[in-house]
């Protein structure tokens, strides 16, 4: 399962982390983790909602 | 004749437009990264149970389509290393597997695309490389092993043979250079190799030839998966331009350190327990920053992630006055991160006491030298 997170300082959620091994990685196409995560969505999958107010 | 001098300034190689000159011309001939399994930032020669796409010693993977059949650990089983060299890579079989047409279990290193961009492959001038490497196992016969293409659909099987169990023996094989196909020259994978410990039908084929399909292995390769027991070590692995191998490519410490760091970056501190990783600056009452520069360029934006066995409680924030704010809620990477710096979030409890604007820094909060990891691996 994946979270999404909002940047602080950009006020965007452009930060993914995979809830179960703890791996954070940006919005970046040559990130493998990012690459799998595509694939995950692709899949009809959603990821969680960042927490509001960070 | 032991010694002789060639007099000329350039000995022409069989290959167009590879020569050996009168500088340092084999310097960077080796495309493969820690091909003497020097560099293990990740486990410092523990021996770890793999599963799909762990990566080990640096640079170096094991993938399988079953999770915990093999460990891999840097001079697994402590045998003495082929001459010259001082470590290797072991993978030892721990639950055997009869294998099922679409198994695989694969020992590899994609090279990026960059490192490999004048084979010219996918173009009618490819060139002829040749992959050269010093294996040791307690099987013998005909291992297999391939090249492939990152696009996952044109690979080439090759075999190579041990033929004295527990013994080091020297292969070489030459493999044409790939005419066709999509061959990344930038960032991303360029050529994946492959040494098969037991490959299925399904991606296994015939030895010898390019072919437009995913194959991992050559077709009847020896199954080092399945054997209790058996093991696969592997040292001085050598992929260079030409139709011969040549004397493996030695680097120092230092500089094979850092082109492993292009792929993993591990922010280590400076002990145990309050072991200091970064500085951090305070947002608010619950977030702050620790940011840095990477000493090599990454290969993209890393990702980030923490050592194994550790959580967001293994680490603590300390403000410069001694104050501690106890241990994280959170941490992630930072979205403005970039190849050549990191910005990391931090998240604590509200009720840790510090404020906006002041300063402090990251440290470990258990008796275990937990390391922060950046990983662009590919």
């Amino acid at each position: 399962m994946y979270k999404l997170i909002k940047n602080p300082i950009t006020g965007q959620s452009d930060v993914v982390i995979n809830l179960l091994t703890n791996v954070s990685f940006p919005f970046d196409p040559d990130n493998t983790d990012y690459q799998a995560y595509l694939k995950w969505l692709e899949a009809g999958n959603t990821p969680l909602p960042a927490d509001t107010g960070a | 004749m032991a010694y002789g001098t060639v007099n000329a300034d350039v000995v022409q190689s069989s290959v167009s437009g590879v020569s050996l000159g009168a500088g340092n011309a084999t310097l960077m001939k080796n495309r493969i990264i820690n091909g003497a399994m020097v560099i293990d930032q990740r486990n410092a020669g523990a021996s770890v149970t793999v599963s799909t796409a762990t990566y080990c010693v640096d640079r170096w993977g094991f993938s399988g389509s079953q999770a915990s059949k093999f460990t891999a650990q840097q001079n697994a089983g402590s045998v003495t290393p082929p001459v010259g060299f001082s470590n290797y890579w072991g993978l030892t079989t721990i639950s055997p597997v009869s294998l099922a047409s679409g198994d695989y279990f694969v020992a590899y290193q994609v090279i990026e695309g960059y490192n490999v961009a004048d084979f010219g492959w996918g173009t009618a001038n490819a060139k002829t490389v040749t992959i050269s490497a010093w294996v040791y196992s307690s099987l013998t016969g005909t291992f297999g092993g391939s090249l492939r293409s990152s696009t996952n659909n044109y690979s080439y099987p090759f075999t190579y043979s041990i033929p004295v169990a527990n013994t080091w023996t020297q292969i070489s094989i030459t493999i044409p250079g790939a005419t066709s196909s999509t061959w990344n020259t930038t960032n991303g994978q360029g050529i994946l190799v492959n040494f098969a410990l037991g490959v299925g039908s399904t991606y296994s084929g015939t030895a010898g030839s390019w072919s437009a399909n995913n194959y991992l292995s050559a077709t009847g390769a020896t199954s080092v998966v399945s054997t209790n027991g058996a093991t696969f070590y592997i040292t001085g692995v050598q992929l260079e331009v030409g139709s011969s191998a040549t004397g493996f490519e030695y680097r120092q410490y230092q500089q094979e350190l850092a082109l492993c760091q292009r792929y993993l970056y591990r922010l280590t501190p400076n002990g145990t327990t309050t072991g200091f990783i970064s500085t951090v600056g305070f947002g608010s009452s619950t977030n702050g920053f620790a940011s840095g520069q990477f000493p090599q360029i990454m290969r993209t934006t890393p990702s980030l992630a923490l050592d194994n066995g550790a959580s967001v409680g293994s680490f603590a924030i300390y403000t410069t006055n001694g104050g501690n704010y106890g241990t994280l809620s959170s941490i992630s990477i930072n979205g403005v991160s970039c190849p050549s710096f990191y910005l990391v979030n931090l998240g604590f409890p509200s009720t840790s006491g510090a404020g906006g604007g002041q300063i402090g820094y990251l440290c470990t909060n258990v008796t275990a030298s937990y390391s922060i990891q950046f990983s662009a691996e590919l």
